[in-house]
């Protein structure tokens, strides 16, 4: 056989093994996966954070991100600048006091934003527990968890 | 059969070739204190046999604007480039990590090929430690102190302190003018949380550096942390 008809068999085998793939077990799952075997010490999965938990959720976003999508009763701490960090600062510790827990996300998995405004809170010695969210705000948008 | 696999294997090498060569992708700023932006540039050639397109770059965040040398975009074999970021300062101080995505031909839009990072050390000019004083609800009542250190080469004086709550008593003592102060504050009540807020205004001539933020709280005890298993 020559060698471009092998060249067109070996296409013509994979792509009937990949369209018997999506027949059968359907499209790709792009949905945001969080392997909790993965996670680094600081993070957390949304998975293990009931809808109802006792937490302070910081956005790491841009502003008019948060106040698009951010989650509801969420604040705002990003590393813009413009922005007021000693506001930041004192808002969180109000909540803090309350809510000694605190979780931050930025946009996906690949933002790290979310660690340094997390480093940035237990710099503050406020006797908070606090982690980042694999998956940040990607995550909780899939979930149903963020404002429409 | 033999030269379709290489014909195979060679589609696969072009499916993975496109990338561009950065030798240092992280970098550190050391900034003056009164700096308002700081540029970095990185380098980069293209090592491949292969054109490669940089289809986005992005900075998550507005304080860093990120631009490509003469808005090239394509670069062939051999080719460089430079990628220049500039940092605005803002009201920062410490250390801060600025990232800058990087995508090339068909990235997708969450798996950017290069991050680029810059790592700013911008002076603390007046430091203060610990940021926070704690007690335990029903503790003692004994009194803390926030030290507050100036670290630049002209005096900064402290001109006022203000406290967000009157559960807590305060005093500012002067050890060495426009050098270091201690503020002593001892809570009024141990029988309720609460959550103080110090403004410390001084006279920095630099904007950014002259009010500065300390808490003092009282609150549950933390809990012992749990044993870790073997």
């Amino acid at each position: 056989m020559k060698p471009w008809r092998q060249l067109v068999l070996l296409v013509c085998i994979a792509l009937a093994a990949a369209g018997a793939t999506w027949w059968h077990k359907g499209p790709p799952n792009r949905l945001f996966h969080c392997d909790p075997a993965a996670l680094k010490p600081d993070e957390v999965c949304l998975e293990s954070i009931p809808a109802d938990a006792a937490v302070v959720w910081i956005d790491a976003r841009p502003r008019a991100a948060w106040q698009k999508s951010g989650v509801p009763g969420s604040l705002l701490w990003n590393l813009d600048p413009a922005e007021d960090m000693q506001a930041f600062e004192a808002a969180a510790a109000v909540r803090i006091a309350v809510t000694p827990r605190v979780i931050v996300y930025c946009s996906d998995e690949n933002c790290g934003v979310s660690r340094q405004v997390a480093a940035r809170i237990r710099s503050l010695d406020l006797g908070a527990q606090v982690a980042v969210l694999r998956g940040g705000w990607r995550a909780l948008s899939e979930a149903g968890r963020v404002k429409k | 059969m033999q030269i379709a696999g290489i014909i195979w294997l060679a589609m696969l090498g072009w499916l993975q070739a496109a990338a561009l060569d950065f030798p240092v992708v992280f970098k550190e700023v050391h900034a003056p204190a009164d700096a308002k932006t700081v540029t970095v540039d990185f380098e980069f050639a293209n090592h491949t046999d292969k054109p490669v397109n940089v289809t986005k770059y992005d900075a998550a965040c507005s304080c860093i604007s990120v631009q490509i040398k003469e808005g090239k975009l394509r670069y062939a074999p051999g080719e460089a480039g430079l990628i220049r970021t500039e940092f605005d300062m803002g009201n920062f101080s410490g250390a801060v990590d600025k990232m800058v995505a990087v995508w090339l031909d068909d990235d997708a839009p969450d798996k950017p090929s290069l991050a680029l990072t810059v790592r700013v050390h911008i002076p603390v000019l007046v430091a203060l430690e610990p940021k926070t004083l704690k007690w335990d609800l029903n503790g003692t009542p004994e009194a803390k102190t926030i030290h507050i250190q100036m670290n630049y080469q002209k005096p900064i004086r402290v001109i006022s302190v203000n406290s967000s709550s009157e559960a807590f008593k305060y005093e500012l003592k002067t050890l060495e003018d426009g050098r270091s102060y201690d503020l002593v504050v001892t809570p009024t009540d141990m029988r309720t949380p609460g959550l103080g807020i110090f403004r410390i205004e001084t006279d920095c001539l630099i904007p950014k550096h002259r009010i500065q933020q300390a808490f003092a709280t009282v609150r549950k005890p933390s809990p012992a942390p749990a044993a870790v298993k073997p």
